[in-house]
């Protein structure tokens, strides 16, 4: 699945934008799935803004952003909600985890969609991250790198061709850290997928093919 | 099964803050409005039927009723003034609701009724003929040729009531019921005394609808014709009508303009008719105001229930559900609600027409046992709508 982007400017962000060099705004960009990209953005210069309008959660944007031949300014409701069960996964900067839910059951209403990931799976990935002892703690009640650790696993319970993650590791030590992109690696192998990985900052968490600065 | 592992994740985050006690506000809400609506379609329709329907009512005075032309001082001196001709028989016949017109021709012949042979009494006996499609029932030896000596005769039971409540207890003589006036003989002598004919007249039946005594058309024919002085034509003075609807409007407007009497009894019915049409249009607008609040209320209802779990439906929209499928478990949620509502409603309305029926025949009027088409026809519509309301509020705050 290719992505391309084609004079993206965010709105909101329009200024900021005219007057920078930018790996992605403005300019005409095309991704395969081959490419596992860092996008590195200091902040203020629309990291989240970026991955937010690929996942299809904002248009506030001129410009084109294509999966395949799939307008996402054009794509409907359905069409959206098929690409983000089969093609595109992502894990949010702010994890985005049902509070009233428990861990395993924020894991079980994304396994369930397509069912892909067998329960025992999931089961294994939790004691991987070390998250397997919260599995019946209400999400609420968990800390910001146990919710991280739950977001990371709930992206990987899908099909997916490309994974989008914003500062994935944010609040994750670096022992933690190895452990996740360990796990990933794996996962979007085994998928043969692509990854956009955006963060602040420098790093090797994974092997990149390139890196773009937003 | 893993569908309804994911419903129930699904209940808990949308249908968590689901108050009971407003769920239930809600649904009365609807069966108060639905129900309205369909009693006062049943009120509408059990009208109609007893007006127009079927079934016979007879206490409602039937659709058939007698004119003539008023005696006022003017007309009164004239001879002839009072009857109809035959234009104005062509006007009565395109009035509106009429459906046919009958002429009530009376003797013009002298008929004398004799009664116990020369001992009992004679009397003079003006006779009337209609059509025998306007008789209420037609008796079964209702017959006559010319050179039959049995005469049938009909009478009015205003004349037998007027003998049994009225005259006999005054004067000290035994009542008579139906059956027994039926047994006697009178011997009717018609004609003029030197070429008088001699019959043994039976009454046969008795008629609530013409208040005279009635005699087979062909024996007034041929009196009229053998004895009268103009013949068989004979002008009508009254007219029996069959009316579609005489409380119509229309139809005593006609009938004031051109200055006919009638038996007002069939009249009176257009001040109820219209009472009660003023009734059951009110109703019937209460009811459709009660009805749109109730499905308002509902349709809040579920909009509330939306937006209370907007994060929820957000998260969900964003880890890949479908807003077709969440709108989707939201209708399955609320439809069936919608469905039991309707189900109560029905059988109140079920409830409430038996319970009519039975009270209406008490009064002696016949009611169907059970609510017929319009009543099925405006629940189908009322909850045609209302579903597609649910639906497309469902789908609609879902997709916001």
């Amino acid at each position: 699945m290719q992505l391309s982007l084609h004079q993206l400017i965010p709105l909101p962000l329009r200024e900021k934008v005219a007057g920078r060099a930018s790996g992605v705004w403005r300019g005409d960009l095309v991704l395969s799935e081959a490419d596992h990209v860092f996008i590195k953005a200091p902040s203020g210069t629309g990291k989240t803004t970026l991955i937010h309008m690929l996942y299809g959660m904002r248009d506030d944007y001129e410009g084109m952003v294509k999966w395949d031949n799939l307008e996402m300014k054009r794509a409907g409701a359905s069409e959206i909600a098929q690409l983000r069960t089969k093609d595109v996964s992502v894990i949010f900067q702010d994890m985005r985890l049902f509070p009233e839910l428990t861990a395993w059951e924020n894991l079980d209403i994304k396994r369930r969609l397509t069912n892909t990931i067998t329960e025992q799976q999931v089961t294994n990935w939790m004691d991987e991250l070390g998250v397997a002892d919260k599995r019946q703690s209400l999400a609420r009640t968990l800390s910001y790198g146990e919710q991280q650790r739950v977001a990371i696993i709930r992206a990987l319970l899908q099909p997916f061709k490309w994974l989008l993650m914003d500062e994935p590791f944010s609040h994750l030590d670096h022992v933690n850290i190895a452990k996740a992109a360990k796990l990933i690696s794996e996962v979007v192998k085994q998928n043969s997928a692509g990854m956009i990985l955006a963060d602040l900052d420098d790093n090797n968490f994974f092997p990149y093919t390139q890196t773009i600065v937003l | 099964m893993s569908d309804k592992n994911r419903n129930m994740l699904l209940r808990k985050l949308l249908l968590r803050n689901n108050g009971k006690g407003r769920l239930w506000a809600a649904m009365i809400a609807l069966f108060v409005g639905n129900t309205l609506l369909l009693l006062s379609v049943l009120i509408w329709w059990n009208f109609n039927e007893l007006l127009y329907g079927k079934t016979e009512n007879d206490s409602l005075g039937s659709t058939f009723l007698i004119i003539g032309k008023k005696v006022t001082n003017s007309n009164m001196g004239q001879r002839g003034a009072t009857l109809f001709t035959p234009a104005d028989i062509d006007s009565v016949n395109k009035a509106p609701q009429v459906q046919s017109v009958g002429a009530i021709v009376s003797n013009h012949f002298p008929v004398y009724a004799m009664m116990g042979g020369d001992m009992g009494f004679a009397t003079d006996l003006p006779l009337e003929s209609v059509p025998d499609s306007f008789l209420d029932s037609k008796p079964a030896d209702w017959d006559w040729q010319p050179g039959s000596r049995d005469l049938p005769i009909i009478m009015s039971s205003q004349f037998l009531d007027l003998y049994n409540y009225v005259f006999a207890p005054s004067q000290g003589l035994p009542q008579l019921s139906e059956s027994s006036v039926k047994s006697l003989a009178l011997n009717v002598k018609a004609g003029p005394p030197d070429m008088a004919e001699t019959y043994t007249a039976h009454v046969v039946g008795f008629s609530d609808r013409i208040g005279s005594v009635m005699v087979p058309q062909a024996f007034i024919d041929y009196g009229n014709q053998k004895y009268g002085k103009q013949g068989s034509g004979v002008a009508p003075s009254q007219l029996i009508l069959k009316t579609k609807d005489p409380s119509d409007i229309k139809f005593t407007e006609f009938i004031q303009r051109k200055n006919y009497t009638t038996n007002s009894q069939n009249l009176r019915w257009s001040r109820v008719r219209a009472i009660v049409e003023v009734v059951a249009s009110a109703t019937g607008v209460l009811a459709i105001l009660l009805m749109a609040i109730g499905t308002l209320v509902f349709v809040l209802f579920i909009e509330l229930t939306i937006a209370k779990a907007h994060q929820s439906l957000t998260l969900l929209k964003e880890i890949g559900y479908s807003p077709g499928y969440l709108s989707g478990f939201m209708v399955k949620r609320f439809v069936p609600l919608v469905l039991v509502v309707v189900i109560f409603s029905a059988g109140a309305t079920l409830v409430v027409q038996y319970l009519c029926a039975d009270m209406a025949k008490a009064q002696g009027l016949v009611l169907h046992a059970l609510p017929g088409l319009p009543v099925w026809a405006a629940l189908a519509v009322s909850t045609g709508i209302l579903l597609v309301l649910v639906v497309r509020s469902i789908s609609g705050a879902i997709r916001k």
